[in-house]
């Protein structure tokens, strides 16, 4: 598989902040790559350096094989970049927002036409052309900067937290945008803190805390560094000590918990953990309400790797 | 691109309303104000005729010397007097209600009533000294004992003196409307906050002022080419402010520039960039908010205007003539002084000494904006 | 208390705007302090008068010159002759007398010898140009008849002493009066700006969207809430007024302690509680800070132009007066104007006094029910 960025050995600091700490990793070409982390964690500066916008103290990017350099105007081309914030003109609608960036990649009208239309029904701003950014509401105005950054159809595509503050409509839309223009062969870097999207959305994914790459892989190699298997929780009402201190000697069991008639019980490893223990209620007479089993969350995951939740 | 680029810094500028307001708007509408209050000022200060009254007595009816001149002294289209003969009861009246501002009372001496003081009053005085004086002379020749010649041929002479121009030669320069200096400090706010318009264009192509620079920055196109395109377009939308300006000024309000059209064409131009330059420099050099940088745009252009007169004429005299070098590093008074030099100097020494610090200041300017814009990453965004 | 509190907060961010509109009344007033001094007695106006003398300074030149140094005050220019032309400009000087060498000389010998002046043409120049004239033609005159220089020179100075008793007949003290004039109309731009503005941000800041919805729905009494920031906004004029007016009592001086003083504080009482209804009248019908920032600037320039504040009224011409006479500033500086020359108070000659006044008050009742009109307006919209 080729590489489509290659970053070796990065590092940046902010006066005494080490922002991202010796970061090597790779880009392969078609995928959607996620740079998970907590706020802070040092993905948008990632971002920046791979850009080339910040200085970096030490370390190497090339992307497309070539070294990244502010004039790299071949490389630049090829790239379409959606920034946390929101970044558009105030005083033009919509459709000459995107023309004024398409414009920056496209010279040939007649292509940027046709691409600013693509963009639009990409986001779904088709009635809004003639809108001003002041008018739209907020998910509306995440799409238009979404739109202003990939329509000129870029080959490589950074995704900085896109979906920030956004209801959930224009959420759907823009994460089914994403999956579009991969299907249309652009490589994705995906950058947020809400894991349910890095899990739905990605093949790969660099989980970063403090600078440093805690771990990668796809969703399910993550998962399996957990060390926990299942979480199971069941409602059951009054339940006896003796009972709970039983269930913490069962087979696999890491840890057990009862809180407001809620039984929590994390499983090590093994199969059949909940089948083994609805048989031992029902040998015990205890009457159970609903039975939840739930797999490791890359959540889970973080928390074990650094001892904190990804979302403060 | 140069050329996308311009188009739509050109439209988002003339967009911006609020930008629009201060660069094009305000000053049109200060300039009507400066010509409704001040178009009066310089008739009201020459010497208009005076209302005075005459105390009807019987040393001034015997006296024809005193009678003819102060008839002659209000007669004709525009008279120094304008004289009521009145008995000394009505002239205390007539003072008391302001109608005239004094009155004579000939007796033995001469007298004048007045209520306050003042130049008038002062005029008033002056001219009654000098029909004393007639007088005096009248009698000195009298008792000269030059008897040879009889009365009326003295007097005679001695009216041909006085009506006699003295040998005075005016040779003032023609141009002595000082108010202009308030329409060339008008035109020079305007140039300098044309600084406004470059700052807002600059901001938008830099990665490190704004999120729309930080977008522009990861396209294909060279920051020079940006930078540039950017500024030109926002040096053609301060063009036209100014433009209009000039049209307004001369058409409405009759503001008179000199003779040499291309040579205020000139200035208009380097005093425009000079005011780019300058915003141009604030937008790469601080990094703070937009709104930040237009207040200290502001700030710098009122503080050069008020220094060359806007808010007082007399403002740019006293800086020139004390602390010289203030008026020479402002800008606002560089070209303000410009426009001076145009207007009342026959000679253009001092208009290009001021075309040419306009365009040093704006060559050091575009050098330290260059220092800065010469990065392409930094350290922080 | 909350409200009062968050008013205060509010207004500590636009302090640096009202020390601003008061430094510059300041410094307006600082400058306007070196005006002539004209006290009870009468006092000859003197001319700025510039001599260039290329004469020797001995006999008839010397006589000349003393005698315009007298009569005039004697300005100390740069000796080229663009510092000169610029002072001519500016009003440094009013009269510029160039004495041609060999003057002496031409002049004994009868040759009538020419003398250049530059001048502005203003009455300033023409009092000079009086005197200048009133010497020469004298001094003609005894040349004729006289061929002594000594002799010559006693007569022209002992005819030009001569001079008639003036009699004065009003004895108000001008000065003090002229001052606490200009200083009260100048106000006018102070309280206008500083006053609208002020008030206009803290009402727009209240009224931002989120902020006005979120007082709504909060368990305050909103009609309550409504009053006490209008009491917060009067509470707030009136420590502005009463600044400017002890501001006054330091930069203007003791006539401001005097019946006069009284009318003059009625007055600008008055005009910044007409401000103060501007106000709100600007901040319940626009939220935009940049429009009401635009806006207040055009009210306040405009007002202080066309009505008198910076130029003295008496110099306006009459159609931008009659103009002006929709403008409440207009009744506010023409109240000052008057009381400026106002010797005796009573009900006669206060009548003007009451009579402008009256219309500021209809201003205000004016200002209050359109306030009134588009804040029910705008209610009803949402």
């Amino acid at each position: 598989m080729k590489n489509i960025i290659e970053v070796k050995n990065l590092t940046k600091t902010y006066k005494q902040l080490k922002a991202v700490d010796n970061l090597t990793f790779e880009v392969h070409e078609g995928e959607i790559l996620g740079l998970l982390g907590p706020n802070g964690s040092g993905k948008t500066t990632t971002i920046n350096c791979i850009l080339s916008l910040l200085k970096y103290d030490a370390g190497s990017i090339s992307i497309f094989g070539c070294e990244m350099q502010p004039n790299a105007y071949d490389i630049k081309k090829e790239i379409g970049v959606v920034f946390q914030e929101v970044a558009v003109f105030e005083e033009l609608n919509v459709y000459d927002n995107i023309d004024y960036f398409c414009g920056l990649y496209i010279k040939d009208k007649k292509l940027r036409k046709t691409y600013i239309k693509e963009a639009l029904e990409l986001v779904g701003l088709e009635e809004f052309q003639k809108f001003y950014p002041k008018q739209l509401s907020g998910g509306l105005l995440r799409r238009l900067n979404i739109a202003c950054g990939i329509a000129h159809k870029p080959k490589l595509i950074f995704l900085d937290e896109p979906t920030v503050a956004v209801d959930p409509q224009s959420r759907n839309n823009i994460l089914d945008g994403i999956q579009t223009l991969r299907k249309k062969g652009a490589t994705i870097i995906y950058t947020t803190h809400y894991m349910e999207e890095v899990e739905m959305l990605c093949d790969r994914i660099l989980i970063l805390d403090k600078g440093k790459i805690l771990a990668s892989g796809t969703n399910d190699a993550l998962k399996a560094l957990a060390h926990i298997e299942e979480k199971v929780s069941i409602e059951v009402m009054d339940l006896e000590e003796t009972y709970i201190d039983k269930i913490q000697k069962f087979k696999n069991v890491e840890e057990v918990s009862y809180q407001n008639n809620l039984l929590f019980i994390t499983y090590k490893k093994g199969n059949n953990n909940v089948t083994e223990l609805i048989d031992y209620l029902k040998e015990e007479g205890i009457h159970y309400n609903k039975i939840y089993s739930e797999r490791p969350t890359l959540n889970d995951v973080f928390l074990e790797l650094t001892g904190k939740e990804l979302r403060d | 691109m140069f050329f996308h680029n311009f188009k739509y810094t050109f439209l988002t500028l003339f967009k911006n309303k609020m930008l629009i307001f201060w660069t094009f708007a305000f000053p049109i509408l200060l300039g009507t104000f400066f010509q409704m209050a001040f178009q009066d000022i310089e008739n009201s200060e020459t010497l208009h005729t005076m209302n005075i009254a005459v105390v009807k007595t019987d040393t001034f009816e015997n006296h024809n010397i005193w009678k003819e001149t102060i008839q002659n002294l209000s007669e004709g289209s525009d008279p120094l007097f304008s004289t009521v003969y009145v008995n000394e009861e009505e002239a205390k009246k007539q003072l008391e209600e302001e109608n005239i501002i004094g009155y004579l009372k000939l007796e033995d001496t001469p007298k004048i009533v007045v209520k306050k003081s003042g130049i008038y009053q002062t005029i008033f005085k002056s001219v009654i000294e000098e029909i004393n004086a007639q007088e005096l002379m009248l009698n000195q020749m009298i008792q000269n004992g030059d008897f040879a010649v009889d009365y009326s041929t003295i007097y005679q002479k001695i009216e041909e003196i006085t009506k006699k121009e003295a040998p005075i030669l005016n040779i003032s320069r023609a141009n002595l409307s000082y108010t202009m200096i308030e329409f060339y400090t008008l035109i020079a706010m305007a140039a300098l906050y044309g600084g406004i318009l470059g700052m807002t264009a600059i901001n938008q192509v830099l990665a490190n002022m704004s999120h729309n620079g930080k977008r522009v920055a990861v396209s294909p196109v060279s920051k020079g080419k940006l930078v540039l395109s950017s500024v030109l377009a926002s040096y053609i939308v301060q063009l036209i402010g100014i433009a209009l300006l000039f049209i307004f000024t001369i058409f409405v309000l009759k503001v008179d520039y000199g003779t040499h059209l291309a040579l205020v064409l000139l200035l208009a131009l380097t005093g425009s960039l000079a005011g780019l330059s300058m915003g141009v420099t604030i937008a790469s050099i601080l990094k703070t908010s937009e709104n930040v940088k237009t207040g200290i745009i502001i700030s710098i252009t009122m503080l050069g205007c008020f220094l060359s007169g806007m808010m007082g004429i007399t403002m740019k005299y006293i800086i020139d003539k004390n602390i010289p070098i203030l008026n020479k590093i402002n800008p606002a008074s560089m070209i303000t002084d410009g426009f001076y030099a145009l207007y009342y100097y026959d000679t253009l020494d001092r208009f290009y000494f001021n075309i040419v610090s306009l365009l040093l200041f704006a060559a050091i300017m575009v050098m330290i904006s260059i220092f800065y814009l010469r990065r392409q990453k930094y350290d922080s965004i | 208390m909350t409200v009062f509190k968050t008013f205060l907060k509010v207004l500590n961010k636009y302090k640096g705007t009202l020390i601003l509109y008061t430094v510059i009344l300041i410094f307006f007033a600082g400058f306007n302090i070196e005006t002539n001094d004209t006290g009870t007695d009468f006092v000859s106006s003197k001319p700025d008068v510039l001599i260039v003398n290329q004469d020797e300074e001995v006999g008839i030149t010397k006589s000349l010159v003393h005698y315009m140094e007298d009569h005039s005050n004697m300005v100390a220019i740069k000796d080229t002759e663009e510092a000169r032309d610029d002072a001519l400009f500016y009003r440094d000087v009013n009269y510029i007398i160039y004495i041609p060498a060999h003057y002496r000389e031409d002049f004994l010998a009868g040759k009538n010898p020419v003398i250049a002046v530059k001048s502005t043409g203003d009455y300033q120049s023409s009092l000079a140009e009086l005197l200048l004239t009133r010497y020469l033609k004298l001094a003609e005159f005894y040349q004729t008849i006289e061929t002594d220089e000594e002799t010559l020179i006693t007569q022209i100075e002992a005819t030009l002493s001569k001079e008639p008793v003036v009699e004065m007949t009003s004895h108000l003290d001008r000065n003090q009066l002229e001052k606490a004039t200009s200083y009260f109309n100048f106000a006018n731009y102070c309280i206008l700006a500083g006053c609208i503005y002020v008030i206009c941000f803290l009402l727009s800041s209240f009224k931002t969207k989120g902020v006005h919805k979120r007082t709504i729905i909060s368990s305050t009494n909103y009609k309550a809430f409504n009053r006490k920031l209008l009491l917060s906004n009067a509470l707030f004029a009136f420590a502005l007024w009463v600044f400017y007016i002890v501001l006054g009592i330091i930069l203007v001086g003791d006539v401001l302690l005097s019946m006069h003083g009284i009318f003059y504080a009625i007055n600008s009482f008055l005009f910044t509680l007409c401000a103060l209804t501007i106000a709100f009248l600007i901040g319940n019908a626009i939220v935009n800070k940049n429009a009401i920032s635009g806006l207040v600037n055009v009210i306040a320039l405009g007002s202080s132009f066309l009505c008198g504040a910076f130029v003295p009224m008496e110099w306006l011409p009459d159609k931008v007066l009659t103009i002006a006479h929709i403008l409440p500033s207009y009744w506010y500086i023409k109240t000052n104007e008057y009381l400026k020359g106002l010797e005796v108070f009573d009900m006669d000659t206060l009548k003007p006094v009451i009579c402008n006044m009256g219309v500021i008050v209809v201003f205000i009742i004016i200002f209050i029910i359109f306030t009134n009109f588009i804040s029910h307006k705008k209610q009803i919209q949402k």
